[in-house]
């Protein structure tokens, strides 16, 4: 099977598994069935990312949704005994029904009436050899190297709508640094907050009240 | 596989997504509904960075490692949205808790004292 068609294939499955597990997420009422499919889900998006060359974010799928956030949805569950008995629909369900076709309706329009510029707009050659023939890494400084056909199994296989071969884990970290200093700052400072935050709303006001066992004298 | 399937796909985890924060009472499952749509914008920023070339790359001659950096400025966003949505992800439920304590009960139709 050639790569690229292996890569639409996988593609498909990754987002069938999504979506499926997705529907499951919003419509079973077992709410602990619902975060191991939410998990499922999300797993099926990191694999979605791995397929559109974003090594990097897929890592970062599965270690921040799949690790964390799915550990955080089954303990929640666990802690809130009301959630045991089900999760009911509301009232608005066909509005909510209504309201996603909508919005679905609304982006497909968008996504099939656009000009999406392509790769063939690169009129710069190296470029576009560099885009789309070959592997891109790049140096910290201003080094580029392009590797044309890097492993003997990609071997005169030409990437199908030519996309952005890029070594994104190594340039991610450079850009991190230089051009989003600012933003990757504001972010460490907006994580900081919300450990702090979630620390004061989980604070146990009741035993701060009672005098210290310590230097209470008996 | 071109950038319209992708595109396709995130619209529609987005709008599943969208369903289950509308049609759900209980908060778990609204935030749980909230990052599948979390996770249907991040493809979409994905998919811009694998399809479409950056202005940069375009222009740029001779090739410079900026050029070719500014080309995953997606993959930067998705990061820097995937951290967002971890610290209000953890926020989220502290407050969950937090109303679970005050009124035992983590349905949205309780949330309301602070009315009238």
């Amino acid at each position: 099977m050639e790569v690229s068609t292996l890569t639409t294939f996988v593609f498909w499955v990754a987002s069938a598994m999504t979506l499926g597990l997705a529907v499951i997420v919003v419509t079973q009422r077992d709410v602990f069935r619902a975060a191991i499919a939410l998990a499922g889900s999300f797993l099926g998006v990191g694999i979605l990312y791995f397929v559109l060359n974003a090594e990097f974010v897929g890592v970062v799928q599965i270690l921040v949704y799949v690790g964390a956030i799915s550990v955080l949805m089954a303990f929640a569950v666990m802690f809130i005994q009301d959630v045991a008995s089900g999760s009911r629909p509301s009232e608005g369900r066909l509005f909510a029904v209504v309201v996603s076709v909508l919005l679905f309706s609304a982006f497909a329009f968008t996504t099939y009436n656009s000009n999406w510029s392509s790769m063939d707009e690169i009129t710069n050659p190296v470029a576009l050899h560099a885009l789309t023939d070959g592997y891109v890494e790049l140096g910290t400084g201003d080094d580029i190297s392009i590797l044309k056909n890097r492993s003997p199994d990609l071997d005169g296989v030409v990437v199908e709508n030519g996309g952005v071969l890029v070594d994104s884990t190594g340039a991610i970290g450079v850009m991190l640094i230089r051009e989003y200093m600012l933003a990757f700052e504001i972010i460490g400072l907006l994580l900081v907050a919300t450990l702090i935050g979630g620390l004061l709303l989980m604070r146990d006001r009741a035993s701060e009240n009672e005098p210290e066992n310590g230097d209470a004298p008996a | 596989m071109i950038i319209e399937n992708v595109l396709l796909v995130s619209a529609a985890l987005f709008a599943i997504g969208a369903y289950g924060v509308i049609s759900r009472r209980s908060l778990v499952t609204v935030i749980m509904s909230l990052e599948l749509m979390f996770n249907g914008v991040v493809i979409a920023a994905v998919a811009f960075s694998r399809f479409t070339p950056s202005a940069a790359l375009i222009s740029t001659n001779p090739l410079t490692s900026e050029a070719i950096r500014s080309s995953l400025t997606g993959h930067t966003f998705a990061i820097f949205v995937t951290a967002v949505a971890a610290g209000e992800a953890a926020l989220a439920f502290a407050l969950v808790f937090a109303m679970y304590r005050a009124v035992e009960s983590v349905e949205i139709t309780d949330a309301s004292d602070m009315k009238n």
